[in-house]
């Protein structure tokens, strides 16, 4: 008798056990059936990580407003100007033509460059095993130099003289869910006229990291490493550091540069300050981007 | 007496859970709008999971959050990295049980979910009101309740404070078919 109501107990406890891990069960399942999350949010929010480009492409129908804006002093105690002596900026568009391919126009005030370029999203990362492990984005991008006499003068009438050409492998990987780096070898084609001794051709590397403070607050830096530039003046690398606000349908870059210039093959090839605090070499830096959506993701 | 006493113990015991029937949704439909006076905000996903066992009235729900479909395609970026951080919490889970629910009944009977949703790791016990239809067996549920996104630990930045509703308004509906092992 002992044993049998042991026997029961042992029943009725296994039964209420049951029971009670019913309801986990029906989770298992559904987890079971469900297919992993794969998704992982893009490693850079803007299509700029600072003055170069990122991985991040715009989706198809979007249409972003780009202005950028940098500021700079002259060396001096005395300056009588507003706020600040010298600034350029450069206007773009940028048009999503499909999820993967996006295409931009702009021009710059400054040094009378108008670019454009065209990005294509060729991966995107994803977690799991057979899943892509980087966002990779090719970029080509072409200039067009209306200016009359430059600084960097020798630029003769030839219209195929005033065009420089870059194209860059844009790799990058969101390492942790706020940490994202990005690296971008580039080449970049630009006859600049000074010196017939210096090479038209250019080799670069970018680095570029973004690191999320909060929700909608992150911190940016990038990096150009020219491997052969020019010698008839000394050119230096362009940096950046700089904090992005990113909300709803504006997103705002502030940041500290050495580089005035905001197109590939200008920025890459004749930044002709190095970073420091004094002026004019000291940068400060304003992008705004306004994102227009012209398509209804939603299917009605 | 004891034996078939102990017979019947078993059969209560094992029967339950291993004869249970079950019924599935696999493309089930969940929308959320956001109405205010600034902007509104809708965002749809029809890719959710939903199983009921009809012997013990509970029922579980399943849905991936990056799988939610925004009008404009960079709230959904926003919706992803910034408010649900859907690299760190993927799902949405829901469990819970449908209040004197009668399989048997024909046509819609409306009746009380109660049970534990989980969203932005945070577990909130709730209670929907839902209404099912069985047609012969295939049982569809649908129904509508508001959530308030501070419950969820979603902080909303004070500059868009009028573009998000404090209240979240969500929908669903589910259409079952029976599930095998």
């Amino acid at each position: 008798m002992k044993i049998k109501k042991i026997v029961i107990a042992c029943l009725l406890l296994l039964g209420g056990v049951h029971i009670s891990t019913a309801q986990d069960d029906l989770l298992d399942i559904l987890n079971n059936e469900q297919e992993d999350a794969t998704y992982v949010p893009p490693a850079f929010k803007m299509t700029r990580v600072a003055f170069g480009h990122s991985t991040e492409i715009r989706s198809k129908g979007v249409l972003e407003l780009f202005t950028a804006t940098r500021f700079w002093n002259f060396p001096g105690d005395r300056s009588q100007s507003f706020a600040a002596d010298k600034m350029t900026t450069r206007i773009a568009l940028e048009y999503g033509v499909s999820d993967r391919l996006s295409f931009g126009i702009g021009g710059t005030t400054f040094d009378g460059l108008f670019d454009s370029y065209l990005k294509y999203k060729l991966t995107s990362q994803e977690k799991g095993e057979k899943a892509a492990p980087f966002n990779i984005t090719l970029l080509q991008a072409g200039s067009y130099n209306s200016s009359s006499g430059s600084v960097y003068s020798g630029l003769s009438g030839d219209f195929s003289d005033r065009l420089a050409f870059t194209s860059q492998v844009l790799v990058s990987r969101k390492m942790s869910s706020k940490f994202s780096l990005q690296l971008a070898p580039t080449f970049v084609h630009k006859p600049l006229g000074v010196s017939n001794q210096d090479n038209k051709n250019f080799f670069a590397l970018g680095f570029g990291a973004r690191y999320k403070l909060g929700p909608h607050l992150s911190i940016v830096s990038e990096y150009y490493r020219t491997f052969n530039p020019i010698e008839s003046f000394d050119t230096y690398d362009p940096f950046a550091i700089g904090v992005n606000w990113e909300l709803g349908d504006i997103l705002i870059q502030l940041m500290l540069t050495n580089t005035r210039n905001m197109v590939e093959d200008t920025f890459i090839t004749q930044t002709t300050n190095n970073f420091n605090f004094k002026d004019p070499n000291l940068h400060f830096g304003f992008n705004a981007t306004y994102v227009f959506h012209l398509k209804n993701k939603l299917k009605k | 007496m004891n034996k078939s006493f102990l017979a019947l113990l078993l059969i209560l015991s094992f029967g339950i859970t291993s004869n249970s029937e079950k019924v599935i949704a696999r493309q089930g439909q969940v929308s959320f709008f956001s109405y205010t006076s600034v902007e509104n905000i809708k965002a749809e996903n029809n890719q959710v999971y939903s199983i009921i066992n009809l012997q013990e009235g509970t029922i579980a729900v399943d849905m991936l959050m990056n799988a939610f479909v925004f009008e404009k395609a960079l709230m959904r970026e926003h919706f992803n990295e910034s408010y649900i951080e859907s690299d760190i919490y993927p799902k949405a889970t829901f469990q819970g049980k449908i209040i004197d629910f009668d399989t048997n009944a024909q046509g819609t009977q409306i009746k009380m979910i109660k049970g534990a949703f989980k969203m932005h790791g945070v577990s909130k016990d709730i209670e929907i009101k839902t209404k099912i239809e069985n047609n012969n067996g295939s049982y569809t549920l649908s129904g509508v309740f508001e959530t308030f996104v501070k419950d969820y630990n979603i902080n909303i930045p004070p500059l868009l404070a009028g573009n998000i509703a404090k209240s979240i308004a969500v929908n669903f509906k589910f259409e079952y078919q029976p599930y095998e092992n």
